[in-house]
């Protein structure tokens, strides 16, 4: 009695795959409404391990999905809805086919399936850490719909609920001090917060209209911005219930109207007060409103405790010492012994950084953008941020003459000085005009460029402002999210620290000419040259072909390629080389015995090559023999681990080719500053 | 039977007409003269528009439209005289009973007949001849009610009968083109197979002639169908260009009459039905007394909510506005194995910055290659650019196109799991709290305890976190109120020994406190600092050993006992001080159990009476360790096992005391240990030594420290666990400083320990190369309590 013969196909991967189109016919819907269904409960396709196992042997290019997902989604509820709305539709269009368009008004009105997703929020984020995870697309997505203008498939009230919700978050972003980092890229500007020790990362689009163009499907689009709403919007809730604040804030229309954002909304709850508590509890607020003073009374209150406490019992000068020394954050602790673990501590507490503008009353300027800054400046602990009347609503101050402001940003070019001298010479008795810079700086005022704010909440402290003077050339903006790597170029370290050694030699004497790594047109150049450098051509050449391997996608062909030009070239190579070398020196000794003979002057020998030819031969010869010892490592390991260790090796070479090139740049750079 | 009668009249006709219609005259009285010489105008009238004269065509259509607008006036009288007949003689009832007639009445006055009824009948011949000429298949006669009535005559079925108007001789060759019969003398042939020959025609001179004098209704034309010249009237000319302009081809015809309504239009007098009235139309509907019924359930049950105009109910709801808290009941679920997160993208690099440093820029070539490089095949979708201000900034065009592409590799692209090789090694560095979920931990001196001379040895705060206890060098113990720093209670041990330790007894309904001086322990119920009831308690506590003590056969194997159980002496007892145990060497450290039961003693220089465990109600101490291994440092009890520590100098020993066996012997790797503290949960333990160093060992770990640190430029002196659930720690060293840490334990074995360094608390001075001596936790509260060599002792908070 032998085992029963398994049926083919009827377990394992062949079931456990189901094509598309089976999908949809399983489930009875449309191919739109699958789409949105994967799109709500985010089911997406599978990749077979083994896909002739599961197409029995056909290989098309079909997409596949789990089955199991797929039964999954035979239990959802929204598959009645998206019934009901079909068969809503076909009524809609009946009355519509018969002329009655007050019913098909009626029917869409009182009929139209609303669709919750509540469900599906809490099925695919168990817990809300799960949710802020993956906040990241919901975000980007949800400020860009914000910024946009309303379309046929994204009606007006979606919009209007993106920017209500996008500010709604900043706001908690604002009042929680959760935002870290930011950054002005080309195409937006990044931010990233942490909350509750996730990072969310998002990016803002700059406040222009947006081109629309070609095969975009906003009813995709649309699906995703419902799904994504609905996300935000409990998350919201959790975030302002867990700090306090009553969730939704209340709004005010008429300032939304003039252009408040951020300042139409009215954060209530008992966590306002302490919050000022606890950030900023020494600023006199300007705003005069009952946070402050209940602020102030709380510091009264702890300032009369303290004092009490200090009648009750006599001090000494070394408690008076303490006293001063005392602070609420952590301490930074330091090893004392070599033997011990080494702890990490978290850097600065997130109430330093949050009070970093604190103390400083900003005005911005007509030119700048006024709706990131206000964000920044705010989540930096900044309360007072003011700004001409033409940005909109919500301003702390409005007259740019105002004495208390004490920072100005600035985004405009610096107008001829003598204007301002004059200016500066009447003094304060001139009448005092509304719009002051660029004609009369505010002595005692400090003017800044937008990218200062970036660049310091970015370092965690306040940077010299002078750097960025309106009209001065900036620094570089660097994105902080980069991590210096291993072998990768890194602009704010000098370039002698990370070049490699006679590096610099190399390019010494060719500045002019361009990196070799940039390929077929310094061919030419070398060409040139070929009478002097010899041997050296040679490599460079095999440099230019391992170089332009690398730009192809497939690691596996590089793979194979390095291999195949390592192995074949290498050999023959060697031997040429030796051999070069070899009757080089013959060559020489023939001459000169010929010179001999001839009874003239031994010729000097072939004109002794510059340094920077030097280095490069030197620098070639280092290549060789770690390439001839890596060769003979490779030998030794199994094709398994050698194909990996090509594989690691193929991402490293990528990395300091591009490292090398953009040092080339930085040399030429450098060069092209010093000679000037 | 009617018509028959006629039609034999009307054979008879033919051949004797006045008989016939005498014996008319007979049954119908005369009337019918009148009808007659009536009709013989209508047939003449009628002769008129067959002969069709042009002149006389406008007098017939006035007169037509005269007969139409009478005929309606007709109708009107026709009913009254119905009405009158009803009244009228009996035998023309009768006549009407006996001739079925029309109901329909025609359009003749009825007066006439009167006129008409006396009139000769002289002319009858001639009209009837006429008659039956001209209008031969029909007789008029009178019906029931006097109108006239045409009868016609019966059809003779013969041959031919049913087409009286069919042309005598016709073409019977169908439709073809006349021209085939051009070489021939005939053009067809009629119906019964003869040839139908061609017209003879005139001569050119005729044709000519014709011509010139056109007669009346020449077209032109050669009907087809005999061969003859087609000739139309013309009124037909009139109709055919009337048709080609598209207008209605007759005169006077009214495409939109109005519509007479002829049923609607009178008020009956009588029904139409004298059924009875259904009796369904005067009892209610259960039917629809059923259907009001469920609305009024309905409308009771809140089902159906009373009319609301549109616009208020869109106001207070709005679903977009989440209202409750989705995660309230939130429990983590295992991540399917099969699930893949979708990836982040990656964070931007220098070169994507609007003023990223200048060897980012690409150069020429590099924009070239991008240029031509395919859309697809492009490494990244955007060439660096240098903006020297913010302001010169554009909006990035593609932004719209890249996040729904991102849409759709988020449901479109299927995921798979890469193994990655080169792994970031910060990835894998635990993430750190941040620092105000550290919170809270002492930071503050809050109060300072002054009162003792020299150094303050020992410290310890009550259970129930409202005092604090201290020993110091001068041989006192006193009690202070924590909150305020006031001493409240105070009792002088001994006057040449200092106290070395001071511990509470765990238990809120007690208030007991152990105190080492020297050899002795004091177990002390501090007077008038508690309530009576609590007093007493403690007191019975104490006191319930004497009785077994004495009870006992002392020292019956002549050993020296392990402690004497004793009265300290009335003064002190006055104080509250109540038992005094003494053993052999003096007391270093006392840990008491967590029920309070028993209590741990350890003198570092007894050998082997090293380590004393005493129980409280039996007033019993016992020796468990006859040989130790090493100087005993601090012994204590498990938080919930019945486990006992024991460190020495060098190692920590784990004894298991039910089953009386040694479990795990941890070794710390330092030279000299000077204190020890359980984690609450059990498993983790840290270590103070002399030699600088704080170690936490994790029990199930390993029996080396699981972490190292060594932040004291002195000797640690204590070390202490929060108790009361706060994830804190603190030591005390000799440089006169507190440091305090964040040690978080988290349940599952998977996740190693936590430590976070937070504070660093100065306050305390050094004193001849001693700093802090001791330290503890409040029960609750994130505050600390050390004891300083400089005779004072501080609460931090």
């Amino acid at each position: 009695m032998g085992a029963r013969l398994k049926k083919k196909g009827t377990t394992g991967a062949a079931t456990n795959y189901i094509t598309r189109t089976r999908a949809v016919r399983k489930l009875q819907i449309s191919l739109p409404d699958f789409r949105r269904l994967c799109i709500f409960k985010g089911i997406y396709p599978r990749e077979p391990r083994n896909k002739k196992k599961v197409t029995k042997g056909a290989t098309p290019a079909t997409t596949f999905y789990y089955t199991k997902d797929i039964q999954y989604l035979l239990h959802e509820p929204l598959i009645a809805k998206f019934r009901e709305h079909k068969a809503l539709g076909k009524k809609i269009s009946r009355a519509l086919g018969r002329g009655e368009a007050g019913d098909a008004a009626r029917l869409e009105k009182t009929l139209k399936p609303k669709i919750a997703l509540d469900h599906i929020i809490k099925e695919r984020y168990p817990t809300f850490v799960d949710a802020l995870r993956d906040l990241d697309d919901a975000l980007s997505m949800l400020f860009l719909f914000a910024n946009l203008p309303s379309h046929t498939h994204i009606p007006s009230k979606t919009i209007e609920l993106c920017q209500r919700l996008c500010l709604e978050f900043e706001h908690y972003l604002i009042v929680s001090h959760s935002l870290r980092k930011s950054f002005l890229s080309i195409k937006g500007i990044y931010y990233q917060a942490t909350i509750q020790g996730q990072d969310i990362m998002w990016l803002v689009p700059y406040k222009f209209v947006q081109n629309v163009s070609g095969d975009i499907d906003f009813r995709i689009m649309g699906t995703f911005i419902e799904f994504y709403t609905t996300l935000l919007g409990f998350v919201n809730y959790r975030l302002y219930t867990s700090i306090g604040l009553v969730y939704p804030p209340k709004f005010n229309a008429a300032s939304d109207e003039a252009g408040g954002e951020l300042g139409a909304f009215t954060l209530e709850g008992r966590a306002v007060v302490t919050q000022e508590l606890n950030g900023q509890g020494r600023i006199e607020n300007g705003a005069v409103n009952e946070e402050a003073t209940a602020a102030a009374q709380a510091q009264a209150d702890k300032i009369a405790a303290q004092q009490s406490a200090d009648i009750a019992l006599p001090t000494d000068e070394a408690q008076t010492d303490m006293v001063e020394e005392v602070t609420d954050g952590i301490d930074t602790f330091e090893t004392t012994g070599a033997d011990a673990d080494i702890l990490p501590q978290p850097q600065a507490s997130s109430s330093e950084i949050a009070s970093l503008f604190a103390d400083y009353t900003f005005y911005l300027s007509r030119e700048t953008p006024r709706q990131p800054l206000e964000f920044i400046l705010k989540a930096f602990g900044c309360k007072r941020v003011g700004w001409d009347s033409i940005l909109g609503d919500g301003a702390y101050v409005t007259d740019e003459s105002d004495p208390l402001i004490t920072h100005q940003i600035v985004d405009r070019p610096q107008i001829a000085s003598e204007a301002t001298q004059s200016n500066n010479g009447e003094g304060v008795e001139a009448p005092v005009t509304k719009l002051l810079w660029p004609r009369a700086m505010v002595p005692g005022r400090t003017y800044v460029q937008p990218q200062w704010v970036w660049d310091c909440i970015n370092q965690a402290k306040l940077l010299r402002p002078d750097i960025y003077s309106p009209g001065a050339q900036l620094p570089p903006h660097l994105s902080p999210w980069v991590k210096p790597k291993k072998g990768a170029y890194d602009p704010t370290v000098p370039l002698e620290e990370q070049e490699r050694v006679g590096e610099a030699d190399e390019y010494d004497d060719d500045a002019d000419v361009p990196a070799p790594i940039e390929g077929a047109a310094d061919q030419s150049q070398e060409s040139d040259e070929d009478v002097i450098e010899g041997e050296s051509d040679e490599d460079d050449v095999d440099m230019d072909v391992a170089s332009d391997n690398s730009d192809s996608d497939s690691e596996d062909a590089f793979a194979a390629a390095a291999d195949a030009a390592a192995e074949s070239d290498f050999e023959g190579f060697e031997d040429e080389e030796s051999e070069d070398e070899a009757t080089k020196a013959q060559i020489q000794h023939q001459r000169e015995l010929e010179a001999e003979a001839a009874g003239l002057p031994a010729p000097a020998a072939p004109t002794p090559l510059s340094k920077a030819e030097a280095a490069r031969k030197k620098h070639a010869k280092k290549q060789r023999e770690e390439q001839e010892e890596e060769q003979r490592n490779k030998m030794m390991m199994s094709r398994k681990k050698r194909k990996t260790y090509e594989r690691m090796q193929y991402g490293n070479e990528k990395r300091s080719q591009e490292a090398e090139k953009i040092r080339a740049k930085k040399r030429k750079l450098e060069k092209g500053k010093q000679t000037s | 039977m009617v018509p028959q009668k006629s039609r034999k009249r009307k054979a008879e006709v033919a051949k004797a007409p006045t008989p016939e219609f005498e014996s008319e005259d007979e049954l119908e009285n005369g009337e019918l003269d009148g009808i007659l010489s009536q009709s013989d105008d209508e047939s003449i009238d009628s002769d008129d528009e067959l002969t069709g004269s042009g002149e006389e065509e406008d007098e017939t259509d006035e007169s037509e439209l005269d007969e139409e607008d009478v005929s309606e006036d007709d109708e009107e009288d026709i009913r009254e005289q119905m009405r009158n007949l009803k009244t009228s003689s009996e035998p023309i009832l009768r006549r009407k009973k006996s001739k079925t007639s029309d109901t329909i009445p025609n359009g003749t006055e009825e007066p006439a007949n009167d006129e008409n009824g006396t009139s000769s009948t002289l002319g009858d011949a001639d009209t009837e001849e006429r008659f039956g000429s001209l209008t031969s298949n029909y007789t008029v006669t009178t019906d029931a009610n006097g109108n006239e009535r045409y009868i016609y005559k019966e059809i003779d079925p013969v041959y031919d009968s049913d087409d009286s108007d069919a042309p005598a001789t016709t073409n019977t060759i169908g439709n073809i083109p006349l021209s085939f019969y051009d070489s021939y003398p005939h053009i067809g042939y009629d119906i019964d197979g003869k040839k139908v020959m061609r017209p003879a025609k005139g001569d050119a001179l005729d044709s000519l002639l014709d011509s010139i004098d056109i007669p009346k209704g020449w077209t032109g034309l050669t009907d087809p169908a005999t061969g003859k010249p087609l000739e139309l009237s013309r009124e037909e000319l009139e109709v055919l260009k009337k048709l080609t302009r598209n207008e209605l081809p007759e005169e006077g015809y009214d495409p939109y009459p109005q519509m007479v309504e002829y049923f609607s239009s009178k008020t009956e007098i009588m029904p139409l039905s004298s059924a009875p009235e259904p009796k369904r139309r005067f009892i209610p509907s259960k039917h629809e007394a059923k259907r009001v019924m469920k609305i009024v359930k309905a409308i009771k049950e809140g089902r159906i909510q009373p009319y609301r105009p549109p616009g208020e109910r869109v106001e207070d709801t709005d679903p977009d506005v989440k209202r409750y808290d989705i995660w309230a009941d939130e429990a983590p679920r295992p991540d399917n194995v099969h699930h893949i997160p979708a990836p982040k993208l990656p964070p931007p690099g220098y070169e994507e910055s609007y003023h990223p440093p200048p060897e980012y820029l690409p150069d020429k070539d590099e924009k070239e290659t991008w240029d031509k490089t395919d859309e697809e095949d492009r490494e990244r979708d955007y060439l660096p650019k240098d903006h020297d201000a913010l302001r010169k900034v554009p909006g990035y065009d593609k932004f719209v196109k890249e996040k729904f592409e991102r849409c759709l590799d988020l449901y479109l692209a299927p995921r798979v799991r890469r193994r990655k090789l080169d792994i970031d090694p910060e990835s894998l560095l635990p993430k750190l709290p941040s620092p105000d979920e550290l919170r809270p931990f002492p930071s503050t001196c809050a109060t300072i305890f002054r009162g003792h001379e020299g150094r303050v040895r020992s410290l310890a705060v009550d259970p129930r976190g409202i005092f604090l206890a201290s020993g110091g060098d001068d041989g006192f113990v006193r009690i202070w109120e924590l909150m305020t720093g006031r001493q409240i209670w105070s009792a002088r041990l001994s006057t040449e020994d200092a106290v070395d330790t001071v511990r509470w007894r765990p238990g809120r309904d007690t208030c007991i406190v152990g105190a080492g001086a020297g050899e002795s322990v004091y177990l002390i119920v501090p007077f008038a600092i508690m309530s009576p009831e609590t007093e007493d308690a403690s007191r019975e506590i104490l006191d319930a050993g004497w009785g077994y003590a004495a009870s006992r056969p002392t020292a019956t194997d002549g050993k020296e006992p392990a402690a004497k159980w004793a009265r300290p002496g009335t003064k002190l007892e006055d104080k509250g001080v109540l038992v005094k145990v003494t053993v052999r060497s003096a007391v270093k450290v006392i840990n008491w159990h967590r029920r309070g039961e028993y209590f741990a003693t350890t003198s570092p220089r007894g050998q082997s009476s090293a380590v004393a465990i005493h129980t409280l109600s039996k007033h019993l101490t016992q020796l468990p360790f006859r040989r130790l291994k090493g100087m005993a440092q601090v012994a204590l009890f498990h938080p919930s096992k019945p486990v006992f520590f024991v460190a020495t100098k060098n190692t920590i020993r784990s004894y298991d005391l039910s089953r009386q066996e040694l479990l795990q012997i941890l070794q710390p790797g330092a030279k000299w240990i000077s204190s020890v503290d359980v984690h609450p949960g059990g498993d983790n333990l840290i270590v103070g030594t002399y030699d600088r160093r704080l170690l936490w060992h994790d029990l199930d770990l390993s029996t080396k420290p699981y972490k190292t640190l060594r932040y004291h430029q002195q000797a640690i002196r204590a070390v202490r666990f929060h108790q009361g659930g706060l994830p804190l720690f603190a030591d005390a060293s000799d440089d006169g400083s507190l440091q305090i840490f964040h040690g978080k334990v988290v349940g599952d074995l998977m996740e190693n320990a936590t430590i976070v360094p937070l504070k660093v608390l100065r306050g305390h001075q050094v004193k001849s190369r001693l700093g802090v001596m001791d330290i503890d936790w409040h029960t609750r509260e994130p505050w600390c309590v050390s004891a300083g060599a400089d005779g004072t002792s501080r609460l931090w908070c």
